[in-house]
């Protein structure tokens, strides 16, 4: 016995500390000091070549990559937790994860990533820009010309933020007409119009957002945010018919609007009333919070992530693998989507208990699929013209940036036989 | 909770008390027993049996403003602010004019949230008092703060139709374009409250604070545009202050012709910018006000400004000034302390000690010693180490600290140890000399009280270089030594010099407990000269190589702002 203890003390005596394991498991519970990283090192090792698995529901959707000297250094540099395994280890852990509603879901190609966004925004008012910047991730920047000259296909997975695709600007006339950053940005949008060879804004809006349709149709991924969701189901929608006001395109809105309205162009939204006046700051009845009309705004509560079957809806799962299920809320130009205007078959990822309102949604359209989650950016609930910009290193834990790069990742997962 | 809800019963109480003769004649109030005990039962919380006293206090008297403002204390704390507003309605339609029962009225409806019943109160009080620009402005600062901003805007407008004239709406509007994000209008807006109402410059800088950087050039020209006057300048200068640009602030202030209000605005603003540290800027400002006002006070308060923001000279000057103008007595605890203690930073402290001879006879013994000693400060400063003692022996000795400083000169390590651990609460430099000696067995070292003894002289840049040669001959605290030579390189703008210092210890003295330290400052140093992928290598570096190290997360902080995956603004 003695004898035996000293040569498994010599043993281990002779193993150098910095040994490799034959994996590294990237822990996404409590224990990960930096949740928004650890999809930054899984993407670019997936970048690099490398092979990695997502296990759903392992320990708030845990990582699973090779164990190599490079990975280990750049988890070191930015403050990632890490655990080297050995295989012994890892069958235990997909014991585990076999008795359980859990599922590994293998990770192969990172995909390319292109965020539509205007040339005279700043990066760091687009909460998804924060979270790829944070985390390492990159993208190539596209807007209406590139769109246009049928770019999108480049792309796996796109994102869109608060883009207003009706053409109204966000309305942001209302109580900016005079500021200059709204003249700039009035100003480029038509002269990308005229570019592009539409008569205004609106014109050009409702064609970028049918191609972005396409886009998904042709089994691209897409990802959108804020005023961007709504505003694109109703640019959508209202194919046929003027749904902008007098100072967006000379005309008024058409009177029958809502009735004139083609909800099978849409993704996610059906039967929504027109906001008629060009003077309230609100595209529809759609968001539930109104957060930019003063007698309408509802206050903000907690959004609480659903729980489904990693083994029968898997890509659900990745949707909202987080280590927090109640997260709190934070508003946007549209910051909830009403249940009564969901269109049937829309998959509900997030809801605030005994709201009207669901705060994240998905759906598939075509051979591709997209994700809408309302709000401007989850660690500023408040967001306001002007504020701060969000520093992620303040918030390297953050669960509601962890949905957004959940978004991000989930295209990298192959596609696996669904078994119901 | 309890207490809390006491005092601010008192002091509403207490204000009410203040503004009674007031109240009084606007509504013919008179005070009566019941609305004394009221008053009294509301301060023990005895809110049940305080409203029923200021109801018989209305039922006597039903036009006290007094008692109705009681009520509305106490039902708001019960819960039942509604069942004031009948009580309102009577008292209003005998009293339609009286503001106070109106704005009673919008309060109670407002805390009830019956924001339709607000505009209904509003439009009654419109009609009742036409031309009045109270309703407008009392209904438009609800809204305001309430967030109803384009219903407030529409307000503002119905007030400046029907009340005649902008300028009396200029505080609301203020307020309501400041909380749209409209800087620019908001200022100017302002800049028409302030000069109506000096007083309302604090709420000016409190709201236009926040404006965005890009925008703060507009505000600065509306609040500094001709005719120039004193409250919006007053405004701008606090505001700069608060964006910290505090040299803006007194290039806008200072153009104003001095007259009395002007000298207020200095003198204030010299204040402002004392409190922020902005020292240089405030003797600006009070050297201004001297010369608009001759004063001493102002000029000695200048001199420390300028003594705190390193211009020893000027600070000489100006106690120099200021003792002219003053007996010798006051000048002798006012500018002379400030005057010795420049000449002593100048290196001057022959003229210290004539100037000290001077003031003997106005100078008690214990304030000779005291000032004798900020003169032995001067004699190390000059290097003269056998005046300091003698400046030491006058002061009656007895200073531990500066014996110790001079034994550290001399090279006596051991005694400067021992005489500056004697000191006990040490803090700043003496630390940090503490902390070296601590490092070291050595006993006496010539070259570092040498570098000791350049530093203290003023220069940096050969300190810098004695810090580097001393520490091969203490080799038990050279990399502190070279340590603190590439800090001083670095304070002296000598960027090449400082990295080879911390380059040494990376590469000589890497298990040193600068090392990490040496890696983080390189780096920043490469920052600041635009070298941003080296820079990287070194974060990297120091993070791999030190992963416990204290500077870990600094050094992550950097790499992010290196690497742009962070606001750098943050």
């Amino acid at each position: 016995m003695r004898i035996v203890t000293a040569l498994v003390a010599l043993g281990l005596a002779l193993v150098p500390p910095t040994a490799r394991a034959q994996h590294l498991l990237v822990p996404m519970d409590d224990e990960q000091t930096n949740h928004l990283k650890a999809y930054g090192l899984t993407y670019n090792a997936l970048h690099d070549g490398a092979r990695g698995e997502w296990l759903l529901n392992y320990r708030g959707g845990s990582f699973l990559l090779p164990d190599t000297p490079e990975l280990r250094r750049r988890a070191a540099l930015d403050g990632i937790t890490t655990q080297p395994i050995d295989d012994a280890t890892l069958a235990d852990i997909r014991n585990q994860m076999s008795q359980a509603n859990m599922e590994s879901v293998p990770l192969e190609k990172a995909p390319r990533i292109a965020v539509y966004t205007a040339p005279y925004s700043p990066p760091w008012d687009d909460a998804v820009i924060l979270a790829l910047r944070y985390a390492g991730i990159p993208y190539t920047p596209i807007w209406d010309d590139e769109i246009e000259h049928g770019d999108l296909a480049k792309y796996d997975w796109v994102h869109l933020f608060h883009e207003d695709f009706t053409g109204q600007l966000g309305k942001f006339y209302i109580a900016y007409s005079g500021a200059s950053w709204f003249v700039d940005m009035q100003r480029t949008n038509m002269a990308m119009a005229k570019k592009l060879g539409f008569p205004n804004i609106p014109a050009l809006k409702k064609d970028i957002a049918m191609k972005i349709r396409e886009y998904v149709n042709n089994g691209g991924f897409l990802f959108a945010m804020c005023g961007a969701t709504e505003t694109l189901d109703l640019a959508l929608a209202a194919h046929g018919v003027d749904i902008a006001s007098v100072f967006a395109d000379g005309t008024p809105m058409d009177p029958n609007a809502d009735a004139k309205m083609d909800w099978n162009a849409s993704f996610a939204f059906r039967d929504a009333q027109l906001e008629m006046s060009p003077y309230v700051n609100s595209m529809s009845d759609i968001d539930g919070h109104q957060a930019n009309v003063p007698g309408r705004r509802q206050p903000l509560g907690t959004f609480t992530l659903f729980a489904f079957s990693a083994k029968f809806d898997p890509v659900p799962s990745m949707l909202v693998q987080d280590h927090r299920t109640v997260i709190p809320d934070f508003y946007g130009v549209t910051t909830s989507f009403m249940k009564n205007r969901l269109k049937p078959g829309v998959t509900v990822l997030a809801d605030e208990a005994g709201a009207p309102w669901v705060k994240y949604i998905h759906g598939d359209y075509g051979k591709g699929s997209w994700t809408f989650l309302g709000g401007h950016d989850p660690e500023d609930p408040q967001h306001a013209i002007g504020n701060p910009p969000t520093d992620l290193s303040l918030h390297p834990n953050s669960p509601g940036y962890r949905l957004i790069l959940n978004n991000v990742l989930f295209p990298a997962a192959k596609k696996k036989p669904l078994k119901t | 909770m309890r207490i809390n809800r006491k005092a601010v019963a008192l002091v509403v109480v207490a204000a009410l008390g203040m503004g009674a003769p007031v109240a009084s004649a606007q509504s013919g109030d008179t005070v009566s027993a019941a609305y004394l005990r009221g008053q009294d039962l509301e301060t023990r919380d005895q809110y049940d049996s305080a409203a029923a006293a200021y109801r018989q206090a209305l039922a006597q008297t039903p036009t006290s403003l007094t008692a109705m403002l009681g009520l509305e204390r106490v039902y708001a704390q019960l819960g039942r602010s509604d069942s004031l507003l009948p009580l309102l309605d009577s008292a209003i339609a005998r009293q339609p004019r009286l503001t106070a029962l109106r704005a009673a009225q919008m309060r109670t409806l407002r805390s009830l949230g019956d924001r339709a019943g607000m505009q209904r109160a509003y439009e009654r009080w419109r009609h009742d008092v036409p031309h009045d620009s109270a309703p407008y402005q009392e209904y438009a600062r609800m809204l305001i703060e309430d967030g109803y901003t384009a219903q407030a805007d529409t307000v503002l407008q119905e007030g400046e139709s029907d009340a005649g004239g902008g300028r009396g709406f200029a505080y609301e509007v203020a307020q309501l374009d400041a909380a749209m994000g409209k800087w620019e209008p908001s200022a100017r807006a302002w800049r028409q409250a302030v000069a109506d109402n000096s007083y309302l410059a604090d709420a000016a800088v409190f709201a236009l604070f926040p404006t965005p950087m890009a925008t703060r050039d507009a505000v600065r020209r509306a609040l500094a545009a001709p005719p120039v006057s004193t409250p919006p300048l007053k405004v701008l200068g606090a505001l700069e202050l608060a964006w910290g640009a505090p040299r803006e602030g007194w290039t806008a202030l200072h153009v104003l012709r001095p007259d009395s209000a002007t000298l207020v605005a200095w003198v204030d603003f010299a204040r402002r910018a004392e409190q922020a540290n902005a020292w240089l800027v405030a003797r600006d400002a009070l050297v201004a006000a001297d010369q608009a006002d001759p004063t001493p006070g102002y000029l000695v308060r200048a001199a420390n400004d300028a003594l705190a923001g390193g211009d020893a000279a000027g600070a000489a000057s100006l106690a120099a000034r200021a003792e002219t103008d003053l007996d010798s007595a006051a000048a002798a605890t006012t500018a002379l302390p400030v005057h010795l203690r420049a000449l002593s930073t100048l290196g001057r402290p022959a003229d210290g000690a004539k100037l000290l001879a001077a003031y003997a006879g106005v100078l008690s013994s214990d304030e000779q010693a005291q000032y004798a000693r900020l003169l032995a400060w001067g004699w190390v400063r000059v290097g003269d180490l056998d005046h300091a003692r003698q400046a030491l022996a006058a002061s009656g000795g007895g200073d531990d600290a500066a014996s110790g400083w001079i034994a550290l000169y001399q090279g006596d390590l051991a005694g400067a140890r021992s005489q500056l651990h004697a000191q006990g609460d040490p803090a700043g430099d003496v630390l940090a000399v503490i902390a070296l000696l601590d490092r070291t067995r050595a006993t006496k070292s010539a070259p570092l009280g040498n570098a000791y003894l350049t530093l203290a002289r003023g220069d940096t840049a050969a300190a810098a270089a004695d810090f580097a040669a001393a520490a091969p001959a203490l080799s038990d605290a050279g990399s502190l030594l070279i340590a603190t030579s590439a800090r001083l390189y670095t304070a002296h703008g000598d960027a090449p010099q400082a990295i080879a210092a911390w380059k040494t210890i990376v590469d000589s003295l890497p298990q040193s407990p600068e090392a990490p330290e040496a890696d983080l400052e390189w780096a920043r140093i490469l920052r600041r000269t635009k070298q941003t992928p080296e820079a990287i290598a070194r974060l990297e570096h120091l993070i791999i190589t030190y992963p416990e190290s204290a500077l870990v997360p600094q050094a992550r902080r950097e790499l992010e702002l290196a690497r742009q995956t962070v606001p750098s603004t943050s």
